[in-house]
């Protein structure tokens, strides 16, 4: 994290900061240390420099009591999207060449790093292959509990059509909908709330470089399956797709560990790959494999990590990506066809089938008209958005309570749809997998409402593409895109894990095949079906705005690439209109969240800002040769939560000191663990140097500098950073530009850019949040704010 | 009746190859008279060996009159459907010449099956099987007869008497006395649906006397119960209303502190100090 001062007294809310502590932990006496601190500061012992831009310290002094007397507290403000929360932590995507790591890669040998790489393709083939299974096993367990609780209810309402009190079987429903979600809910409320929603845009941000807490771990993806499994069974307008994305991810991001923290098992291999840069790499290829195991598009998978994660094209790593989607989508193929009982009939490349389109001329000009159509759906998507503002709801039994109230609407309002839906369908002769109710439709009939409601989105969905012309009458389609629409809305802050493609392609192919039925009556070539794919891919990219890689994903679903122009006019017009009204619905997440997110350029207008004055300052910096009782003030000062400190040096006529190196929070946490002291090491010669084996071991969950006790005796001894700082740093001048800086931060996925003079001396650091704070708003350059979360 | 058919196919293919022989023995070539009527249009004959040989021949003709005769009889079954009923036999006749033609190996270890199935691009005999082979597939004929299906068509002849009865009075008098009658046919039927498939004739029997209670005779069930539904799902949806109106009233939303840092403030100290650092 940036070395970011706070100019406010925290002291003052002593009971606020408490509030916090899950974030930054506390510690026993938290004023205590500031004070040590602050005394240091005062007597100048020359231990630490802090070096500000300001000549005298009394100046300082003046501007911190004036800066105390004017805000007095810190100052609250409801939370909203232009805020950028401070918990949040970068990755360390920079490789530090420190001297041990030069000696680790001396001693590897040729056939080491052979080694190395087939181990990259052995992690990608298994990430593909387990995030395949995962996929599968989430598909097999949705149908088999959907069909015993679907045939449940339509025996219960095929019962009490004939006998009377099909109010019973709403009951009936409303309690088997909210039994699932309660479960779901519960656990992704309880256990891991980070496991809510479709998990997207919390794998957009860690691949952008953004450390989100418990992201990856274990038990997020068992919460994630099990909540996807309960929302999706559970009947709320929700897919299954989304969520395969983050699971991919979990996926890769263990694999490649090769360890589990949550279980404490390691396995002692893939050790090399304990970093943020190589699990970086891994992740994206889980992300590609887990969409590729959702729609069946290996090269859609591909091109969304590229497009979403990736700060820069490295060919190697794209081949491996492309391997990891492609095991996992034949993987998913493989296994469902054993399940579906046809071995070798691989017909389920992905959890949703489109089905096979047939191509025709005519979708390319029926197409283009429909694009107009598209701008309603963009401005519904306004109030889709509006919706994830006005949330009060933060507890979790509250939440717990929130979702299972939608369950019973979600049921309820089918149900009451369907009761009184007029429109009646001739059964058609294979829809064995559909499930059909007739409720009040004459003998051999069945309710064309009921195909829509009650039946799993992912089949609803098929049937919209592929039944027959006249399937459905306008009226039936009217009422479920809007109830639909509504209800997916509603459905998308709750705090249950799902994904928002699925509810996106059904409004959307309702909403085609409303358009495509009402073309059909002036003119008789037009398949709603295929009017149903188009708006299918317009709200969905009305919705997720992506634009390649949608494209992509949805040529690959469809399989045929003919439709791969009409998709895209369809896809680039609802952006254009999308983007004129709102953001995109992860965008608008991640701005929710308040996330340090660094977008592809820096905003337009920013040449005139410099680093002088996006940088930080002043910086608290480390001598080559620390004193420990300094090193474990800095690292335990909870007001200053610095990630990054410059390693400077003085040199030989005194007063000038010069930048030498960087250091890490995590490497210092580690070397004082393992009491790497200059004292230490004269007395005992025997003691095993540290190995870069060390940093690894302790990754990804650094131990908090509260858990290492350091003795008095200990504090007075001395530290040499030298050989574990990064001796090499990017550093700029003062006078570079915002987009400069940003390009470097964007490209090398950077985390502390040390602003220094013509001198070479410190003057401050730039991190994610000074940059991420610039944005282009409505009236030009805008700040955000930066807040405490 | 099934194994009669057997029996007289059987005697019949025999009785073919007894003539065939005899035709065979008789003359052994009789291919240029025949291909003589067509000489208009094809002058030459083709050399023997290319020709196909009298057996043969005598086999394509009792295809075509089999053919035609199975045709007839589906023709004629159509609309209301009775194909399984009324053509099974002639199908199984067709199917053995077909097999005789396809499998079986005549006198002199001579087989038709390359000479008449497959030795043009047209392949006649084959496509007009093969035709009729499918749509045989899908009448669904060669499903079982088992107890369920007399019992089915018993309760059936039934009720279509009950419909017949009452059919010029009342319509809700007819509802009335064939519902015990009509619910049994459709629980039976919709049990010999769910256990295997069944045939066209069964399939399309119960359609009609589907249609035939609810649409002509208006027999469907009534909706009579959109009060309770009404009041069950309108309180459903009255409960988030509750729900969210107390969150809002109880709880606020988090609040955010404000670490305030904003550009304009860092001016003001570089203006107090520009460009000169030191170590304190």
């Amino acid at each position: 994290m940036a070395n970011i001062t706070k100019k406010v007294s925290w002291s003052s809310r002593p009971d606020e900061t408490g509030a916090t502590g899950e974030t930054t932990p506390l510690l026993n006496g938290s004023e205590q240390p500031r004070h040590s601190r602050q005394v240091e500061l005062m007597s100048g012992e020359g231990a630490i420099f802090h070096i500000g831009r300001h000549g005298a310290g009394d100046l300082e002094e003046e501007m911190t009591t004036e800066e105390v007397k004017s805000e007095g507290r810190p100052k609250e403000i409801p939370h909203n999207e232009k805020l950028l929360s401070l918990k949040f932590e970068s990755l360390d995507y920079d490789n530090i060449e420190n001297q041990l790591f030069l000696d680790e890669e001396r001693r590897m040998s040729y056939m080491g790093f052979r080694c190395l790489e087939i181990s990259r393709w052995v992690i990608c083939a298994l990430i593909g292959f387990l995030t395949g299974l995962i996929a599968c096993f989430i598909d097999i367990v949705v149908e088999q509990v959907a069909k015993v609780k679907y045939n449940v209810i339509k025996e219960n309402i095929e019962t009490f059509t004939e006998a009377g009190g099909l109010s019973i079987s709403l009951i009936l429903w409303a309690v088997l909908n909210c039994s699932f979600v309660i479960v779901g809910a519960i656990l992704v409320a309880f256990f891991e709330p980070i496991a809510a929603g479709s998990g997207i845009p919390q794998i957009k941000c860690y691949l952008n470089g953004v450390k989100i807490p418990r992201v990856v771990r274990l038990k997020t993806l068992v919460v994630k399956v099990c909540g996807v499994i309960c929302s999706v069974v559970g009947g709320l307008a929700v897919g299954k797709e989304g969520p395969m994305i983050h699971s991919g991810g979990v996926v890769a991001a263990g694999v490649s560990q090769g360890r589990s923290t949550s279980l404490k098992r390691d396995f002692k291999i893939f050790e090399y790959f304990r970093r943020d840069t190589e699990k970086r790499d891994f992740v994206s290829a889980g992300a590609a494999a887990g969409v590729s195991a959702a729609f069946g598009a290996p090269v859609g998978g591909v091109l969304f990590s590229l497009e979403e994660g990736a700060s820069f094209w490295n060919q190697m790593l794209t081949w491996r990506i492309f391997f990891a989607s492609m095991i996992s989508t034949f993987t998913l193929n493989f296994v469902l066809s054993v399940y579906h009982k046809k071995p070798g009939e691989l017909s389920n490349p992905g959890l949703i089938n489109f089905g096979r389109f047939e191509s025709d001329v005519g979708d390319f000009f029926t197409s283009i008209f429909h694009s107009s159509t598209v701008l309603q759906a963009e401005l519904l998507l306004c109030l889709m958005s509006a919706v994830l503002f006005c949330r009060y709801v933060h507890r979790p039994c509250l939440q717990v309570m929130e979702a299972t109230l939608v369950a019973a609407v979600t049921a309820a309002v089918s149900f009451t749809m369907i009761y009184f839906s007029n429109d009646c369908q001739p059964l058609a002769p294979d829809n064995t997998e559909v499930y059909q109710l007739q409720l009040f439709c004459a003998d051999g009939e069945y309710n064309s409402m009921a195909t829509a409601f009650f039946n799993t989105p992912e089949k609803s969905v098929t049937s919209l593409f592929h039944d027959q012309p006249g399937t459905y009458n306008p009226l039936t389609l009217g009422l479920f895109t809007l109830t639909y629409f509504f209800l997916a809305c509603w459905t998308y802050g709750l705090a249950v894990s799902a994904g928002v493609f699925i509810p996106s392609l059904l409004i959307g192919a309702a909403w085609g095949r409303l358009c495509g039925i009402l073309l059909f009556w002036c003119s008789t070539w037009a398949d709603p079906g295929k009017y149903a794919l188009i708006g299918a891919a317009a709200q969905l990219g009305g919705i997720v705005r992506m634009t390649l890689s949608l494209t992509v994903i949805l040529v690959e679903a469809t399989g045929n690439v003919t439709y791969g122009l009409p998709i895209m006019l369809v896809l680039m017009t609802s952006k254009i209109v999308g983007d004129y009204f709102q953001e995109g619905l992860y965008d608008i997440h991640i701005k929710l969240q308040s996330v340090p997110f660094l977008h592809w350029e820096a905003p337009a207008t920013s040449h005139w800002l410099t680093a002088r004055e996006v940088m930080s300052s002043p910086v608290t910096c480390l001598n080559k040769i620390e004193k420990v009782g300094t090193i474990v003030d800095i690292l335990s000062n909870t007001s200053t939560n610095h990630n990054g400190f410059p390693v400077v040096v003085q040199v030989m006529e005194g007063d000038v000191v010069i930048l030498c190196g960087l250091i890490l929070r995590s490497q210092l946490i580690v070397l004082l663990k393992h009491k790497v002291f200059v004292e230490l090491a004269r007395s005992r010669l025997t003691q095993r140097k540290l190995l870069l084996k060390d940093f690894r071991d302790a990754y990804p969950r650094f131990p908090p500098i509260q858990s290492i006790h350091v003795s008095q005796d200990e504090r007075e001894c001395m530290m040499d950073l030298t050989e574990f700082m990064n001796p090499t740093p990017y550093t700029v001048p003062q006078e570079t530009s915002l987009p400069r800086v940003f390009k470097l931060f964007r490209a090398l996925g950077l985390r502390h850019l040390v602003v220094v003079d013509d001198e070479n001396r410190v003057v401050g650091l730039v991190s994610r949040k000074d940059l991420a704070r610039y944005h282009l708003g409505k009236h030009g350059l805008e700040e955000l704010h930066l807040a405490q979360t | 009746q099934g194994k009669n058919t057997k029996y007289s196919v059987l005697l019949l293919a025999l009785l073919t190859l007894n003539t065939i022989y005899m035709v065979q023995a008789d003359s052994p070539n009789p291919a240029p008279d025949m291909s003589s009527l067509f000489s208009t249009s094809l002058m030459s004959s083709f050399p023997e060996d290319l020709e196909i040989s009298g057996y043969c021949k005598e086999l394509l003709f009792f295809f075509k009159q089999r053919y035609v005769t199975f045709v007839d009889c589906l023709i004629l079954a159509a609309r209301p459907v009775k194909v399984c009923q009324n053509c099974s036999s002639s199908y199984s006749r067709l199917q053995d010449i077909y097999r005789n033609i396809s499998d079986q190996v005549g006198p002199g270890n001579e087989s038709c099956r390359d000479s008449l199935l497959s030795s043009d691009r047209l392949m006649v005999v084959y496509q007009l099987y093969s035709n009729l082979q499918d749509l045989w597939t899908s009448s669904n004929c060669e499903s079982n007869l088992t107890n369920d299906t007399l019992n089915f068509l018993s309760t059936l002849n039934q009720t279509l008497t009950c419909f017949e009865k009452y059919q010029l009075g009342n319509h809700t008098e007819l509802c009335k006395s064939c519902k015990k009658m009509y619910g049994d046919v459709n629980k039976l039927y919709g049990r010999m649906e769910k256990n295997d498939t069944m045939c066209i004739d069964l399939e399309d029997a119960m359609n009609m006397t589907r249609r035939l209670w609810s649409k002509n005779f208006n027999c469907s069930l009534p909706r009579d119960e959109t009060v309770p539904v009404l009041a069950v799902s309108s309180f459903m949806l009255f409960l988030p209303v509750i729900f969210y109106l107390s969150s809002f009233l109880h709880s606020e939303q988090k609040k955010r502190k404000l670490i305030h840092r904003s550009l304009l403030d860092r001016y003001s100290i570089k203006a107090a100090g520009d460009g000169i650092f030191s170590v304190r």
